[in-house]
C-alpha cells in the first residue's frame, strides 16, 4: 500500500524579517511565534516541518488562516525561500537548485493552481490552458490539441476562444486545472484552489478533482482551510497552527484518534455521519458474517448506509474492497462511532 | 557704514575686505541709488535688511554681490558649452533629420493623400467611422481656411516627437519598474522636469545649440513631454496583479517571457494612458517652442501677440484647440479598444 515518497520535507523553518538567522537560533531555543514578534519583531512562519509527500496521493495542508499553509506549499517550488530546512523532490534538494534547474522543476515537475486563478486576462482560454507549453517555446498551433483536450477533459468545450473575464469563477478555475494539467507535470499544487468558489460549484470542483486523480494519478498538494473540503480529499492530511504541525496522518484516523484540543475544537462541528468511511470503523475480517444484511464498499460514508439500512440497528453488513470481502460493520459500532470522541466528551466537560 | 559691518570687524577681516572691490555688474537698482546719493544706514530695526549676499557686500566690498553668482554660473556654462556641444551635438543630430524630414514629407505630399492617409490611421487605431468623420471635418476646416501648412507642421513635429518619447520614455519606465534604485534616481529628475516652467528649458538649449536647427526645439519638447510615459509605464508595470505574477513565475517563466508576456501587455492600458499624456504635452510645447524657431500654429499666436493681430493670433489658437481634440480622441479611443480587450 505504501507508495514512494515524491516530496520530502525535513526541519523546515521560515522566518520573515530582517535578519532571520539570528531569530532562528531564538526559535531553536524554544521561542515561541508571539513572544518572537512582540521582542525581536520577526514573524514565525513555518516551525520545523517534516512532511512526506507520497506520489500519486493527494495530501491535504489544512489550517486556519495565518497558520503558514500557503508560506508552505510556496516552498515546494521555492516561491519563497526557506531561513532553514531542507526539500527534495524525487530525492533531489531543490534548495540546491541553480536558476536553470528550478525553471526546469517548475516548467516540468510541478504546476500550480491557484485561488484567485490568475489567468492571463488578455490572453484566451486556449492560451491560458497552454500557458505552460508556451512558456517552453512552443507555438499556439503545436499546443492546441494538448490544450483543447485538457479543456475538453474538465468541460470547458466550446469555450476555447473566450477571454477570462467571460467565465464565471468556477469555470475560470477549470481553466486554471486544465492549465495546471496541460503542463503533464507529475505533482499540481493546489493552493486554497476552491476557496473562491460557492458552495456547490465548490463540491463540482471537488468531485472532478477526485474524479481526474482516479485516472491521473497526480501527486496532489491541496491548501485549504476547510474541514470538509479537506476530508473529502486527503488521502494524508496535515493539519497545520500557527506555522508548526500540529498532527498529521491518514484523515479518518486523525477523526478517530485526534491528539490535540485544537483539532478536537476543529472537528466537533462536522458532520461525522457524511466524513467517516466504512473502513474506519468496520471489523477487519475475511469471515462472512451470518445474517449480512447486504454488501456496502469501504469508501462508502456512514451516512448512506444508515439510509440504506433504515434506520435498523440490529442489522449487519458485508463490507467489500473490489468484490472482495475486507470487513464486516454491525450498525451498533456505526451508531457509537457518530458521537464525538472521547477527547472531546472531556474536554466538553471542562468547559 | 551698512548694518552688518560689526560682522567682519568682530571676525577680524577688515583688511580682506578693504583690499577687494566688487566688480560684478551694478543694477539698474543700484546705479539709481547711486546718482541719487541717498546711501543711508537704516537706524530703526524695521528697516534691518536681511543678511543677504548684496547687504553684507555693503559691509564688506570683498564680498561677493549675488550678481556674480549668477554671472558665475553663466560663465561656467559657457565654459563648458564647447566640450559638451561636441558630445552633444553628433548625440542629438538624428532629431534634426527626423523633424526636418518630417517636415519635409508632410508639406510636400499633395493634401489629398495626406488627409486620407491620416484618416486612415486614425481609422485603424480607434474602428470608429464616427471618429473619422469627425478628424476628416475637422482638417477639412482647418485646410479650408488656409491654415493646413501651419497645421501639418505642428503634427509633423508632435508626430517625431511623441513617437520618440515613446521610444525612449517606455524602456526608462521599465527599467524603473524593476528596480528601486532606478526609480529613486530617476524620480527627482522626472519631478524636476515636471515642475520646470517650460521657458526654463529653452535657456540653456538656446545657448548649446543654433537657433537654425530643428533639434532644439525637438529636445525642448521631448524633455518635457516625457515625463508621463516614463511614470505610467513605471506604475503600470507595478500595479500589474501579483498573482498572475506569481504564477508566472511558478510556471517557469524567464524574467523576459514575464516582461513580454505579462507585464507589458497587461500594462498597456496604462502606458497608453501616458502617450496620450505625452502627446497632449507635447502639442502644448510645440507652442512655446515657436519661440525658438519651431514652425507650425504656434509661429500665428506669436505674430498675434508681437504684432497685436487678435484674428490671426485667435484663430491659431482655435486650430490648435482642434488638434488637440483630435489627438486627444484618437488616443483615448485606442485606449478604450485596449482596455475593452483585458476587462479582469
Amino acid at each position: 500500500m505504501d507508495r514512494d515518497i515524491k516530496i520530502s520535507i525535513r526541519n523546515l523553518y521560515k522566518i520573515f524579517g530582517p535578519i532571520p538567522d539570528v531569530a532562528l537560533a531564538y526559535v531553536r531555543r524554544g521561542m515561541g511565534k508571539a513572544e518572537l514578534l512582540e521582542k525581536h519583531n520577526h514573524v514565525l512562519g513555518l516551525q520545523d516541518i517534516n512532511v512526506d509527500i507520497r506520489e500519486g496521493e493527494i495530501t491535504v495542508i489544512m489550517g486556519l488562516s495565518g497558520s503558514g499553509k500557503s508560506t508552505l506549499i510556496r516552498h515546494l517550488n521555492r516561491l519563497i525561500e526557506p531561513t532553514a530546512g531542507e526539500i527534495r523532490v524525487d530525492g533531489q534538494d531543490v534548495l540546491q537548485f541553480n536558476e536553470e534547474q528550478l525553471r526546469t522543476l517548475r516548467r516540468e515537475r510541478m504546476s500550480m493552481v491557484f485561488q484567485k486563478f490568475a489567468l492571463l486576462p488578455h490572453k484566451t482560454v486556449l492560451e491560458n490552458a497552454g500557458m505552460a507549453l508556451l512558456v517552453r517555446g512552443f507555438s499556439v498551433e503545436e499546443f492546441e490539441s494538448e490544450a483543447r483536450k485538457w479543456l475538453a477533459r474538465v468541460g470547458l468545450e466550446g469555450n476555447e476562444n473566450q477571454y477570462p473575464h467571460q467565465l464565471s469563477g468556477g469555470m475560470q478555475q477549470r481553466v486554471g486545472i486544465a492549465r495546471a494539467l496541460a503542463s503533464n507535470s507529475p505533482v499540481m499544487l493546489m493552493d486554497e484552489a476552491f476557496s473562491a468558489l460557492d458552495p456547490l460549484i465548490r463540491s463540482d470542483m471537488q468531485d472532478l478533482l477526485l474524479e481526474l486523480q482516479d485516472e491521473l494519478h497526480k501527486t496532489i498538494v491541496f491548501i485549504t482551510h476547510d474541514l470538509d473540503e479537506a476530508l473529502k480529499l486527503a488521502d494524508h492530511l496535515v493539519i497545520l497552527k500557527d506555522g508548526y504541525i500540529v498532527q498529521q496522518g491518514e484523515p479518518q484516523e486523525i477523526l478517530m484518534n485526534a491528539n490535540d484540543p485544537y483539532i478536537i475544537d476543529f472537528i466537533s462541528d462536522i458532520n461525522r455521519a457524511r466524513v467517516l468511511r466504512v473502513r474506519s470503523i468496520m471489523k477487519k475480517t475475511t469471515e462472512a458474517p451470518a445474517d449480512s444484511a447486504g454488501d456496502i464498499s469501504e469508501r462508502d460514508n456512514l451516512e448512506s448506509v444508515i439510509a440504506m439500512s433504515e434506520g435498523d440497528t440490529e442489522r449487519t453488513y458485508r463490507v467489500m474492497r473490489r468484490d472482495k470481502q475486507v470487513g464486516v460493520l454491525e450498525m451498533k459500532d456505526l451508531v457509537r462511532a457518530l458521537v464525538p470522541t472521547e477527547g472531546a466528551e472531556a474536554q466538553e466537560r471542562v468547559q | 557704514m551698512a548694518t552688518y559691518d560689526f560682522v567682519f570687524s568682530s571676525l577680524g577681516l577688515e583688511e580682506w575686505c578693504n583690499e577687494g572691490t566688487s566688480d560684478a555688474p551694478m543694477t539698474m537698482a543700484a546705479l539709481l541709488k547711486k546718482t541719487q546719493g541717498t546711501e543711508s544706514t537704516p537706524d530703526s530695526l524695521w528697516d534691518l535688511p536681511f543678511p543677504s549676499m548684496d547687504a553684507l557686500n555693503e559691509s564688506c566690498a570683498s564680498f561677493p554681490k549675488s550678481r556674480e553668482l549668477t554671472k558665475g554660473l553663466e560663465e561656467g556654462f559657457l565654459a563648458i558649452k564647447d566640450s559638451l556641444s561636441i558630445v552633444l551635438d553628433p548625440l542629438t543630430q538624428p532629431l534634426s533629420w527626423f523633424l526636418d524630414g518630417a517636415l519635409y514629407g508632410m508639406l510636400n505630399t499633395p493634401w489629398w493623400i495626406v488627409i486620407p492617409l491620416l484618416l486612415a490611421v486614425v481609422f485603424v487605431v480607434s474602428k470608429s467611422w464616427k471618429l473619422v468623420a469627425f478628424v476628416g471635418v475637422s482638417l477639412a476646416l482647418l485646410a479650408f481656411i488656409d491654415y493646413y501648412d501651419y497645421a501639418m507642421q505642428t503634427l509633423a513635429i508632435i508626430f517625431v516627437c511623441a513617437f520618440l518619447c515613446v521610444i525612449l520614455g517606455v524602456p526608462i519606465g521599465i527599467a524603473m519598474s524593476r528596480s528601486d534604485m532606478m526609480q529613486r534616481l530617476t524620480i527627482p529628475v522626472l519631478d524636476m522636469l515636471q515642475t520646470l516652467p517650460p521657458f526654463v528649458y529653452l535657456i540653456p538649449l538656446i545657448f548649446l545649440f543654433s537657433v537654425t536647427e530643428s533639434k532644439l526645439y525637438g529636445i525642448a519638447i521631448i524633455l518635457y513631454a516625457i515625463v508621463p510615459v516614463i511614470r505610467l509605464t513605471n506604475l503600470g508595470i507595478r500595479l500589474v496583479d501579483k498573482d498572475v505574477i506569481e504564477a508566472a513565475d511558478a510556471f517557469g517563466m524567464t524574467s523576459r517571457q514575464k516582461l513580454y508576456k505579462v507585464q507589458i501587455p497587461l500594462a498597456l492600458p496604462n502606458i497608453m494612458a501616458g502617450v496620450n499624456q505625452t502627446i497632449m504635452m507635447s502639442l502644448a510645447m510645440v507652442v512655446i517652442a515657436s519661440l525658438v524657431s519651431a514652425p507650425g500654429l504656434g509661429v500665428l499666436v506669436l505674430q498675434g501677440i508681437r504684432n497685436l493681430e487678435l484674428g490671426v493670433g485667435l484663430v491659431a489658437g482655435l486650430g490648435i484647440v482642434i488638434l488637440a481634440v483630435i489627438l486627444d480622441r484618437v488616443t483615448k479611443a485606442s485606449l478604450a479598444r485596449i482596455n475593452a480587450s483585458q476587462k479582469q
